[in-house]
């Protein structure tokens, strides 16, 4: 079961932007106006492998959605649809836009630090910024091969502090946030492993955690495990390449889900026995070392069997 | 009272995540009950205080240490000049009187800084300023439950709601219904 509104949107146009990249623009099949949307908003698509977000690359009542899809060989089967059998005239159920990583009103500087596919909410905030004359600067990691491909996306303006770096390791990011003015917010979206740099260098520096931004989606991967859902009476085997998430629903199992990516707090399940590997940033360190409540939408377990009560 | 909005304070303890602190006063003997348990001044390095004295001599820019300002707007002023210059990883903790740390607040707010980068303490008998809801002009000073506006002239009654915004409490004419009509007034220590 998905929260909230459904859309029913229907695919305009779909272009490869570059290999593995496929941009896919987005009405409302009935072509009426779609729900308004700030920078940093997400939509889950409903494909036939489950459920997925994406961050809308624009976001506009009239024109349309946009989002980018990396083909992903681990896939789930989600880019794999996006990219081989998605054409323009199909039809797609998806949730309203949910925000989780907007940008902050008050900021006096926006630093945005890229990673790989985690372009999509910078292409929306830079469209933003650019728009409300806000100062911001933008940092972005690639392999060296896609290099031009994110300096084509981003179309730096004149003038503009907009870098994109072959990483990782990328830019040095300690010596990146020291000497960041006072009222600087930083907002970080790419592999895991740029998010948690960014954040324990922001974190030595001093910063707040008020002023750090992070979005991931899909955190999946890991050692596969048993799961039980002791309500439901039916034992799951999690596979590997699976969220415990995907699993419960394709068990065919009803539970609430968002964001899929840890940070809004609705799939929030209680845990009877097991010790969970929580990979969320909803639950704050105590509820984690309770081992009390996991997000099956992107922890795991460590023991080799989960319980939960639903 | 309801609809209170008055402002808590809870005495400051640094913030041991931070690159640098300063602390900031109205007053030079920062007392210790300002601070937590566990806290004292020795971890406050960096703190600037008003003398009050036209011996002070402004300077343009407070190296670290302890600093002294000839009033609060001289403070202020280097404050706003020194936060312009900040790095991110400061915090700010400001003691003294009311008016005082709100325009700390304010100031650091200008400059960006989030509420969790601040730690506020006010000190002393209660001084509020007061704002005339009907002529806008600000009373500073206020230390009872009424006082004449300076700007227009009427019986103000001081209302138990705060802006942090303006730094101000709400002013409105206590005997609008009954010209004359005064309640009792109160010191605001009381």
């Amino acid at each position: 079961m998905m929260d909230g509104q459904t859309l029913t949107l229907r695919v305009a146009d779909a272009v490869l932007v570059a290999p593995g990249l496929r941009r896919l623009h987005l009405v409302a099949a009935d072509g009426t106006r779609l729900p308004p949307a700030a920078p940093g908003a997400h939509i889950t698509l409903t494909l036939p492998s489950g459920h997925n977000s994406y961050t809308l690359v624009s976001a506009d009542p009239e024109a349309g959605y946009e989002v980018i899809v990396r083909l992903t060989p681990q896939s789930r089967g989600g880019s794999r649809h996006v990219h081989d059998t998605l054409a323009p005239g199909d039809v797609l159920p998806a949730t309203v836009p949910h925000n989780l990583f907007a940008l902050h009103s008050q900021a006096k500087k926006h630093l945005l630090i890229g990673g790989g596919i985690g372009v999509t909410p910078m292409l929306a905030f830079v469209a933003h910024l650019r728009l409300a004359h806000a100062p911001f600067e933008l940092h972005h990691m690639a392999v060296s091969a896609e290099i031009g491909v994110f300096e084509t996306l981003l179309d730096a303006r004149p003038g503009e502090r907009v870098h994109v770096h072959a990483g990782p390791p990328g830019v040095d990011l300690g010596a990146l946030l020291a000497v960041q003015p006072l009222g600087t917010h930083v907002y970080t979206c790419g592999p895991s492993g740029l998010m948690n740099a960014v954040e324990s260098a922001a974190a030595a520096l001093g910063w707040p955690d008020s002023h750090v931004h992070r979005e991931d989606f899909g955190a999946s991967g890991g050692e596969p495990f048993m799961l039980r859902l002791a309500k439901s009476g039916i034992d799951i085997a999690v596979a590997a390449d699976q969220t415990m998430l995907a699993a419960i629903e394709a068990a065919g199992v009803d539970t609430p889900s968002l964001c899929r990516g840890g940070a809004c707090g609705v799939c929030l399940a209680p845990v009877l026995e097991g010790t969970p590997e929580h990979r969320d940033h909803y639950l704050t360190p105590a509820e984690r070392a309770s081992s009390r409540m996991v997000m099956p939408c992107v922890s795991r377990s460590q023991s080799a069997t989960l319980v939960l009560d639903i | 009272m309801t609809g209170s909005n008055r402002p808590r304070y809870t005495p400051i303890a640094p913030d041991l995540r931070a690159r640098a602190h300063l602390l900031v006063a109205d007053h030079l003997d920062v007392s210790a009950g300002v601070f937590a348990p566990g806290a004292t001044l020795a971890d406050f390095p960096e703190r600037w205080g008003i003398v009050a004295h036209a011996l002070v001599l402004p300077e343009p820019l407070p190296s670290a240490g302890v600093k002294h300002f000839r009033s609060s707007a001289h403070l202020l002023a280097l404050l706003r000049h020194r936060l312009a210059a900040e790095t991110m990883g400061l915090r700010i903790y400001a003691v003294g009187s009311e008016p005082f740390v709100w325009d700390v607040a304010k100031a650091a707010t200008e400059a960006g800084m989030g509420r969790d980068e601040m730690q506020l303490f006010a000190t002393g008998q209660p001084v509020r300023r007061v704002s005339c809801v009907h002529c806008r002009h600000i009373n500073p000073d206020v230390t009872t439950t009424l006082v004449t506006c300076a700007g227009c002239g009427v019986a103000l009654s001081v209302r138990d709601h705060f802006s942090r915004a303006h730094n101000t409490w709400m002013g409105v004419q206590c005997d609008a219904e009954i010209p004359g009509e005064l309640p009792a007034v109160e010191d605001l220590s009381a």
